[in-house]
């Protein structure tokens, strides 16, 4: 089935190329229908719990999704620079959509002095004199609420906050939101030392910039970096060709895919073509190098027979390959988070199209394109190429220190396993981007001159109107902030009991400025001065709830979550039974996801080495065959790890994946040296020589995709997104890892187990009559006798070929499968043919038990084929096989009592 | 009558908008008895003033109810005092009565003939001392609600540069439309030409000469908050009164309803001394034992719904006093 499959664009080239085309024609016209989403709602579990209680908060304390137009100048208070702030709020007011613009244009502020009090705006309107401009500065200054939120410690820095209404559906909407208002702040730029906007219209439009950007440059540079690398080291033309052929077709159907399926593509999607150029080349290698094994096996050079034997012995791996490797990606599924849940979607499709398209595709152009001589290096004897020193290098230790190897592995995963126990995760969006870009570099400038631009809520609910204007109770927010002024890691917090202070302070003096009025009365007096607007953020309308609004720079999930729990139990202590607490935004929503990241992937890492132990177990019929599969996988990730401990690399929704992906992918070498090394055990009782075979059959494109991967997840340190070009360089570091747990590590364990794979069980094609009848496999299930078959060693004999010669001492059994044979004994000058063997007949059992001098010669009348059951690997195999190997020295038993029965008959018949 | 009417003439050179106080409907009753074709903006106020003028002593018990954006309401119970002296000084007084929390609360202000205003506000929770406003801008908000102390003292004409602009229909009844101009130094009529932006707009029912509704502007000629009167009944041959008013902030979203719940025109219910400290004090004095009880609070909301559902016609019997 999968043979017919991979000949299929052998046999019927045109129905192949007309589906080709007529999906890839579908595919294309889907890619229109992207749809992009940059957003902060797909970093946020969509089970989380706080997802109910943020959208309670924010429709009752207002939104925290909120632009911060920054401005600074040595001369801002002055009539010619104020008026242009002005204009500048009134153009921004207009832009649809925008919901509010808070300024000193319209912040109302309270003033006392002598006796009198004023509540006033702060400015109504541009100032005309200079005197004016300073009373106004007079006037922000003056009041805390405002310091930190709208001005600067000297005043010398001012901010506008813009509330847009969010349109989730138009996915273009704050990058058209954030130019509209850039293009109105550019104009006015020249007039101010610094005049930039932070907040998510520029992040969200931020990201989707260096998403493009990323297209742009990654999937052509990773493309060219695997041509050049495939041409290096296999000095093949259509080998470099072919991989970007069918990675092309893979992008455009997965485009196309999410396209079709409105699954929208995010900041992850920026490497996907370099994922699928990279990793579905692999496949493309292992294929090429096998076609150039076939050329080199048939004598013609025929590009039928080189395409069959590739497909004859790539089919079973590469399918296993390509689903390991989809596996590694589907397991971020379980991430609940959306934006790796929509990238592992498209991710899974991603291998699996390109499988598919391997397949169809690579058969199909070898017909047409398929060089008739081996022109590349993969059978190279040359000793020098990198492959080869590597593998020598190997060699040495697999066979002089193998047992040292282990042991320094085994220190090394020791050592990593251990760094990886400092291992944090974060999922902030700002530490997507580089620290060096603008963007960052804006955030921190707003964070020095006034406060964090992220802001989030911390809301005490009483169930009980006017609770927060009784002064015990405004007390309990007092008492929290000054705990959070401990903790020193918030940069502001504002709160109902700072608006009272700052009013008692106006009808005071100054003497009142840190102190809450005594009486539920005085509260509820002095919160008439202000307007309800001014404390739609503050206070629930009947006072039954308190909302304090804080605000912060921190950028790593690992830092706030833990300030955070801390605070939550402060809080709850603080605000004691009668109160229920929430400490709530989005940024920490988040920020806590990164928490579910972690139990996500340690979820995500456990299902996919379960799923490859039992995927391996079943097609090696041993668990010992999972285990082994499971080892080089492993190796890898705790290195990996041990390296993002090491060098204080967080876990993020970029590096979360290298782990299963990486598996994925390091699991492909072990089955495909797994699957070469099992099939030469066919032939051979030398299993240490079929191990080196393997290795050296199987090392060259191993290598070479392994470093093909490494160059080519290289390249994503290039990404304009820091998750991006951590995950790059993690995934390029696996790889090499993986090269060595592979040609290292595996060879060493492959020489200590003997594995026979499920479809060779199934797929044999011998006679079950044969079988049936050999007292051999007497009393054995019909899997059984299949399995002992898959043990014994296949022989081919022509024509004439001795299969036993008289005088020679062998302990080899024989059983005929096909063919026919003569026993011939010599005595003397005289031959005399003692009998005619034929299909099911066993031979050679006394030598088999007892080493001893045959008695006759075994000649072949025609051609012959023959299981050898060499004593030698029969033992060796009893501890790997040991209920087959004991039945079948007890059926042998049984045949040689047989044996001797019908001797002692006959003799007694004499 | 004649005493009153007197007193009234004395402060005939300012007209108070009295906007809480007035308010229209389009399909009352008309009193087509003058041409005002070609009135200019500042005649057409003249006449609104002349049919609706201030009455000398004036006690009402009004509502406010108090909504934001999230369509939350808070209410007041409040009692306002108005009274002309002889000097043609007018004094306002408006007294918070509930919630139990701000009861006692007051804005005292009074404005002499020369037109200079003076306000203060006291709070019993503060203490017994009458603490000066000076808050004076017309943008303003005044404790909390949407109407700034101005709109509550009133609008002085010689303040103001009144243009009309052309008639507009409204429910098929004509509606003059009157732009109101600051009139600050160096103020001329070109700057009308050159687009200098009006602060606020009046729309006066040409049947009855009420301002039924005024627009306030920004500085881009946006509305941004918009007043308008509703329940108008004739108290008094052409004067009307209005016994709801809504101030409607766009921008805050935010609004402010005041509903008279009752209205006295009596010198007997306004007398002299109800606008002096010592009277606040003695009736209102200082709280300064801190609150600990713990009993219900009454919900705010049901006395909402009431006055929101009050029949208009509530006020009929209410009116008594009105000295004929």
């Amino acid at each position: 089935m999968m043979l017919k499959l991979f000949m299929l664009g052998l046999k019927r080239p045109v129905a192949v190329t007309l589906f080709m085309v007529m999906a890839t024609l579908f595919a294309a016209a889907g890619i229109p229908k992207l749809e992009i989403d940059t957003g902060l709602d797909s970093l946020i579990p969509a089970s989380d719990p706080n997802r109910l209680i943020y959208q309670q908060v924010m429709g009752e304390f207002g939104s925290d999704n909120k632009t911060i137009i920054y401005i600074r100048d040595n001369n801002l208070w002055t009539p010619e620079k104020l008026s242009i702030i002005e204009g500048l709020h009134h153009d921004i007011e207009r832009i649809d959509n925008v919901t509010s613009v808070d300024s000193l244009f319209n912040l109302h502020t309270i003033h006392g002095e002598d006796g009198k009090i004023e509540s006033i705006p702060v400015l109504s309107e541009a100032p005309t004199t200079v005197e004016e401009a300073l009373a106004a500065k007079a006037r922000a200054l003056a009041n805390p609420l405002y310091i930190g939120n709208y001005f600067s410690d000297s005043g010398n820095v001012l901010a506008m906050i813009v509330a847009v209404v969010d349109k989730e559906e138009d996915s273009d909407f704050s990058r058209r939101i954030y130019q509209q208002m850039e293009t109105l702040i550019s104009e006015k730029r020249g007039n101010f030392d610094k005049l930039i906007q932070v907040g998510p219209p520029r992040i969200n439009a931020e990201l989707k910039r260096r998403l493009f950007d990323d297209f742009r440059l990654l999937g052509p540079l990773s493309a060219f970096i695997l041509f050049a690398s495939i041409l290096f080291f296999m000095r093949s033309g259509i080998s470099a060709v072919i991989p970007i052929v069918t990675s092309f077709l893979s992008i455009i159907w997965t485009f196309g895919m999410l396209g079709w399926t409105g699954v929208p593509i995010n900041i992850l999607s920026a490497m996907l073509p370099s994922l699928i150029i990279v990793i579905g080349s692999t496949e493309d290698t292992h294929m090429m190098a096998a076609y150039f094994r076939g050329l080199e096996s048939n004598v013609e050079n025929s590009r039928e027979k080189a395409i069959y034997y590739m497909a004859k012995h790539i089919s079973l791996p590469l399918v296993l390959t390509v689903l390991t490797t989809a596996l590694g990606f589907s397991s971020n599924i379980l991430s609940g988070i959306g934006l790796i849940q929509h990238f592992a979607f498209a991710a899974t499709f991603a291998m699996l199209a390109n499988g598919i398209i391997t397949i169809l595709v690579v058969p199909l152009l070898l017909s047409v394109y398929g060089p008739e001589k081996n022109t590349s290096a993969v059978d190279d004897t040359e000793s020098t190429r990198l492959p080869d020193i590597i593998l020598r290098v190997f060699r040495y230790y697999q066979d002089n220190h193998p047992v040292s190897v282990l042991i320094f592995t085994t220190v090394m995963c020791g050592f990593f396993i251990y760094h990886a126990s400092k291992l944090y995760v974060t999922n902030d969006p700002l530490s997507y981007i580089p620290s060096d870009s603008a963007l960052i570099k804006d955030t921190k400038l707003i964070h020095d001159d006034l406060a964090g631009i992220k802001i989030f809520f911390i809301r005490l609910d009483s169930n009980k109107q006017n609770a927060f204007q009784r002064p015990e109770n405004i007390n309990k927010l007092v008492e929290i902030q000054r705990f959070m002024d401990k903790q020193g890691v918030f940069d502001q917090s504002i709160s109902l009991a700072d608006h009272l202070a700052f009013a008692n302070r106006e009808f005071r003096g100054e003497y009142a400025a840190r102190v809450l009025p005594a009486t539920r009365q005085l509260v509820a007096q002095y919160l008439m001065f202000f307007h309800r607007s001014d404390l739609d953020s503050y206070v629930s309308h009947d006072y039954s709830r308190a909302n304090i609004v804080v605000r912060h720079n921190i950028n790593d999930s690992h830092t706030l979550n833990a300030y955070i729990d801390e605070l939550q139990e402060v809080v709850k202590d603080i605000a004691g039974a009668g109160f229920k607490v929430n400490i709530v935004s989005k940024n920490l929503m988040v920020n806590d996801a990164a928490e579910s990241l972690m139990v996500a992937q340690i979820k995500a890492l456990a299902l996919l080495l379960a799923l490859i132990f039992i995927i391996m177990s079943v097609m090696f019929t041993s668990f010992r065959g999972g285990a082994i599969a499971l080892v080089p996988a492993v190796i890898p990730i705790a290195m990996m790890f041990g390296v993002m401990g090491y060098l204080n690399i967080p876990l993020n929704p970029g590096t979360a994946m290298v782990a299963v992906i990486g598996i994925g992918i390091a699991v492909d070498g072990t089955v495909h040296l797994l699957a070469r090394y099992n099939e030469l055990c066919r032939h051979t009782s030398d299993y240490i020589g079929a191990v080196n075979t393997a290795v050296k059959e199987e090392a060259t494109p191993l290598i070479i995709s392994g470093i093909a991967l490494s160059f080519g997840f290289g390249i994503l340190l290039l990404s304009n997104f820091t998750v991006i070009a951590q995950f790059g360089a993690l995934a390029a570091i696996t790889m090499l890892f993986s090269i060595y747990a592979n040609l290292l590590i595996t060879p060493i364990i492959m020489t200590r187990v003997r594995l026979i794979g499920l479809h060779q069980i199934i797929g044999m094609t011998i006679d079950k009559k044969v079988l049936e009848e050999s007292p051999l496999f007497k009393n054995m299930t019909n899997y059984q006798r299949r399995k002992a078959v898959l043990i014994s060693e296949l022989s081919e004999f022509e024509e004439g070929d001795l299969l036993v010669e008289q005088g020679t001492i062998g302990r080899d059994m024989y059983l005929i499968l096909s063919g026919e044979a003569e026993v011939i004994r010599h005595d003397g000058c005289e031959s005399r043919t003692l009998a005619t063997l034929l299909p099911g007949t066993i031979f050679g059992e006394i030598g088999y038990i007892r080493e001893t001098e045959r008695t006759a010669d075994v000649k072949a009348l025609t051609k012959i084929s023959a299981l050898r059951f060499d004593y030698e690997r029969m033992q060796k195999d009893l501890k790997f096989f040991p209920n087959i190997v004991a039945k079948l020295n007890f059926n042998i038993s049984y045949i040689l009592g047989e044996r001797l029965a019908d001797m002692v008959s006959q003799s007694k018949g004499d | 009558m004649r005493q009153i009417s007197e007193m009234i003439l004395r402060a005939h050179q300012y007209f108070t908008v009295l906007i809480i106080l007035f308010s229209s409907s389009l399909g009352a009753q008309e009193y087509p008895d003058e041409n005002f074709d070609e009135a200019t903006g500042l005649e057409i106020m003249q006449e609104v003033h002349q049919r609706h003028q201030q009455f000398a002593f004036i006690y009402e018990e009004q509502s406010m109810v108090m909504i934001d954006r999230n369509g939350d309401r808070d209410t007041r119970r409040v009692k306002r005092y108005s009274r002309v002296e002889d000097d043609g000084t007018v004094k306002f007084l408006l007294l918070f009565e509930s919630p139990d929390e701000i009861k006692g609360v007051a804005l005292l202000a009074s404005r002499d003939a020369s037109g200079k205003t003076k306000k203060y506000i006291y709070l019993p929770a503060f203490g017994e001392q009458l603490i000066e406003s000076m808050s004076s801008g017309l943008d303003g908000k005044f404790l909390g609600t949407d109407f700034s102390i101005e709109s509550i003292t009133g609008e002085v004409l010689d303040d103001y540069i009144y243009v009309r602009r052309a008639d507009i229909k409204i429910n098929e009844t004509g509606c003059f439309v009157i732009d109101v101009y600051r009139r600050e130094e160096g103020f001329s009529e070109n700057m009308l030409a050159t687009g200098k932006q009006a602060i606020r707009r009046h729309i006066i029912p040409k049947n009855n000469f009420y301002i039924t509704k005024t627009e306030y502007f920004d500085k881009q000629g946006r509305v941004y908050k918009k007043q308008t009167h509703h329940d108008l009944r004739p108290v008094d041959g052409r004067m009307w009164r209005a016994d709801m008013i809504l101030m409607e902030d766009s921008k805050e979203q935010h609004s402010s309803l005041i509903k008279i719940d009752r209205r006295v025109f009596s010198r007997d219910y306004v007398s002299a001394d109800i606008f002096t400290a010592a009277w606040l004090f003695k009736n209102h004095p200082f709280v300064s034992t801190p609150d600990i009880d713990d009993k219900e609070v009454h919900s705010e909301d049901e006395d909402t719904e009431g006055i929101l559902n009050q029949q208009s016609n509530s006020s009929v019997n209410l009116e008594a006093g009105f000295a004929q």
